[in-house]
């Protein structure tokens, strides 16, 4: 009997230890209010994101200069630089355990959910302590702005989602890579194109961790609708739009056999599958030049990127970038001081010619790109004067992006689905994939069903 | 958490009243040092078992941003019972657990009986059939991956295609999804099975072998009568672990198949992921893993209740 016992506890404790693998320790000291009056006097001690690691020298080296330029400037801010990245599993463990940086960078796809769990500091009241409002964009700056006027970031660089191609395949597969696709029958008709005339296949879509519904939102804001009312009370996944995105991809696998054979695919499966030229076109961030060339080996002629097409009744496209935020226990000196560190890195290159150019000349030497395709953060003449004083510095082929560059500006920029954007595309991946590996798949039925699921998820708070 | 349910006996004296115990005589007798050599062990374990532990307890009831908590009772649990994709990751995981011990617990069993037939080759098998267990596990799945790709290219496509059968969809097909990770969850385990049975089979006496040769017994009547027999007590502790192992099943679908598709894959443990890391929902998270726990438990104190006759030998 006893060592019956034994075995049963031991049989539990080992299950109970094994199970509960998700766990966090916390810390759960009440937030300070980020309102509050700041002493601009007071010293204060700050610690930030990002700092470049080793493997890139000069702008490890540019980093500290600013470091030491900034505290010269700031005799009571004392800046704690650290290497942290933003990494979805690391940040909650971080903020759990207090060592959250004060000023940290996420991407656009994770400010609402960071919003509306209130994991970041409100910057309202110390955004007029810093010149850097007045020179953001204000299409950019909705996207850390909620509802009631609050604003819990500053987007420090940004992108529109558009369509990546292959130039090497288009020229190989007959077409122009001067004339890219501008509407989605001419998408269509390339990538059969492309899945002909190469060994490639023409059209490429993420199906998984949420990259699927992620893509599927962008090409409804292209075909024509949101999927969450503006207030986001209202799931409005069943919409025409999205049919028509689905009725797209199902014409594209099926009846074309233009998307190639495997529909489980991630983002890193998808950009390695493109950077290697196994793919004509693939819907991504319009930013993806360093990604591709710098990060993944693809030759830098081959590079080609155009504005999202849009259909007939198309709404506009996605936004995506890095948004610098405030740890929301961050003190009203700390929040002030957090700023004033933003606005002295991020945007003094916009307004100081010294600044820009060694940035960028630390950035080069580092074999990073310069020049590559983005949506300006702050407004379009004090971009145009950046770009003018790192002409000599650009070192990436602007000639082969005109249309997009030509047109950035021009595209609407739709923000994310205001509430629970990530449980949406994560219900929307398997939509995705259902049209994607089953040709008897119902959209109507899928979408439908979808429809319910992110409407119980909104209602569920 | 492991209890005994004896006091401890003092030595039986006769003649003399029994001695008390003091902090003085414990110390004269070494508690101290068993105490200094204990410390690593229970810290260890407070640290970053029971704390944890007590913490998910904690967590489930609550509902926090880490920042601000707010303690919400049952809500969590309620939330989590009324997920319809619990019932598809509760399904998914008990048909990967079931085909898993198909595939899974007669494999190992029938190739360490092979592998101590063997004489000479007996360690380079050993060591073959132990070597999937020695490359790293997000290696081995990734690399199947590959395997697994379904056009031509893919190295069982290409395999089958030599004898005429394929393409298969493996990982991209509702159904084939799952045998397929069971196929490279096999393989990338079953080299421990191998060599903890090799060991128990090292253990039996050759004179039953003999003696049931001498009485006229085949390989087969050999291998039921008296092989099986003297390993059941290895084989169903060893039938829980996996039991309780496969039920817990992540890294592979995590990396092969992220759920899909359409969460034909999805199992309970990345279930719980997605609540605390796509959702940052730490309440869910924890809520279903002491619901897994709670399961597993029960579902192991069922087993060993099942199983007392044959265990206790």
């Amino acid at each position: 009997m006893t060592r019956r016992y034994v075995r049963l506890s031991t049989t539990l404790a080992i299950t109970l230890t094994t199970a509960l693998s998700v766990t966090a320790c916390g810390d759960d000291s009440e937030p300070s209010s980020g309102g509050g009056p700041a002493d601009p006097d007071a010293p204060v001690t700050i610690s930030v994101s990002n700092m470049p690691t080793t493997e890139f020298p000069e702008q490890r080296e540019a980093f500290e200069r600013r470091l030491d330029e900034f505290a010269a400037d700031h005799e009571n801010i004392t800046v704690e630089a650290q290497e942290i990245e933003w990494e979805a599993d690391t940040f909650q463990a971080m903020l759990a355990g207090g060592t959250m940086p004060t000023v940290m960078q996420v991407p656009f796809t994770e400010i609402g959910a960071l919003i509306s769990r209130g994991q970041v500091a409100d910057v309202t009241d110390h955004l007029g302590e810093t010149d850097a409002l007045d020179r953001l964009s204000p299409t950019v700056m909705e996207v850390v702005t909620d509802g009631e006027d609050r604003v819990w970031g500053v987007p420090i660089a940004a992108y529109t989602m558009g369509l990546l191609y292959n130039r090497s395949l288009f020229e190989q597969a007959g077409l122009d890579p001067d004339a890219p696709p501008q509407t989605w029958d001419d998408v269509r008709a390339a990538a059969q194109a492309i899945d002909a005339g190469t060994d490639a296949q023409g059209f490429a879509t993420m199906t998984l961790d949420n990259t699927g519904g992620w893509i599927l939102t962008t090409m409804s804001y292209a075909f024509g609708s949101t999927l969450e009312s503006d207030d986001g009370g209202t799931a409005t996944v069943d919409n025409p739009a999205t049919e028509s995105v689905l009725d797209f991809y199902r014409s594209l696998r099926w009846d074309d056999d233009a998307m190639g054979s495997n529909f489980l695919l991630n983002y890193d499966d998808a950009v390695n599958a493109f950077a290697s030229g196994q793919v004509g076109m693939l819907v991504q961030g319009a930013d993806n030049y360093s990604n591709m060339v710098v990060n993944r080996g693809m030759p830098a002629e081959d590079f080609g990127v155009a504005p999202l097409p849009q259909a007939d009744d198309g709404i506009g496209t996605l936004g995506g970038g890095t948004i610098a935020v405030v740890n929301p226990r961050a003190t009203p000196e700390e929040i002030a001081a957090a700023l004033e560190w933003i606005d002295f890195y991020h945007f003094q290159k916009y307004t100081d010619e010294t600044v820009a150019v060694a940035n960028a000349e630390a950035s080069a030497a580092d074999g990073l790109a310069i020049g590559a395709p983005e949506l300006p953060v702050v407004d379009a003449e004090l971009y145009a004067q950046y770009l003018d004083w790192i002409a000599a510095e650009v070192n990436v082929p602007r000639e082969n992006f005109e249309l997009y560059l030509s047109t950035v500006e021009e595209v609407p920029l739709i923000p994310e689905p205001a509430v629970k954007a990530q449980e949406l595309y994560a219900t929307l991946d398997t939509v995705v994939q259902a049209v994607l590996t089953r040709e008897d798949a119902d959209i109507a039925q899928l979408l439908g069903d979808a429809q319910s699921t992110h409407q119980a998820a909104i209602d569920a708070g | 958490m492991v209890a005994l349910d004896t006091e401890p006996r003092a030595p039986v004296r006769t003649g003399t009243a029994r001695r008390r115990r003091t902090p003085v005589t414990w110390v004269r007798g070494g508690g101290l040092t068993t105490l200094l050599f204990f410390l690593p062990l229970l810290l260890s374990f407070t640290l970053f078992s029971w704390w944890p532990i007590a913490r998910s307890l904690v967590l489930s009831l609550q509902q926090t941003n880490f920042i601000v908590t707010e303690w919400v009772g049952l809500e969590n649990f309620q939330r989590v019972l009324a997920d319809p994709l619990l019932g598809t990751a509760v399904w998914n995981t008990t048909v990967f657990t079931l085909i898993a011990l198909l595939i899974g617990f007669p494999v190992p069993l029938l190739l360490a009986v092979f592998v101590a037939e063997l004489r000479r080759t007996r360690g380079l098998a050993s060591v073959l059939a132990y070597l999937p267990v020695v490359i790293p596990p997000v290696v081995a799945v990734l690399l199947w991956k590959t395997f697994y790709r379904p056009d031509d290219a893919g190295l069982f496509n290409t395999v089958l295609g030599r004898v005429g059968l394929g393409p298969f969809q493996w990982l991209n097909s509702g159904d084939m999804v799952i045998p397929a990770i069971v196929v490279q969850a096999t393989w990338a385990s079953f080299g421990t099975a191998v060599i903890i049975y090799l060991a128990a089979l090292m253990t039996i006496r050759t004179e039953l072998y003999e003696s049931a040769e001498i009485d006229g017994a085949g390989v087969v009547r050999r291998f039921w009568h008296v092989t099986l027999p003297q390993l059941r007590g290895i084989l169903l502790i060893m039938l829980l672990l996996q039991l309780i192992g496969t039920f817990q099943v992540f890294t592979e679908p995590y990396i092969m198949t992220g759920g899909g598709p359409e969460n034909r894959s999805l199992t309970v443990l990345l279930l719980i992921y997605r609540y605390a890391f796509v959702s940052g929902d730490y309440g869910r998270a924890t809520a279903l893993s002491l619901l897994l726990a709670l399961a597993l438990g029960v579902l192991s104190a069922a087993y060993l209740w099942a199983t007392r006759r044959w265990s206790s030998s």
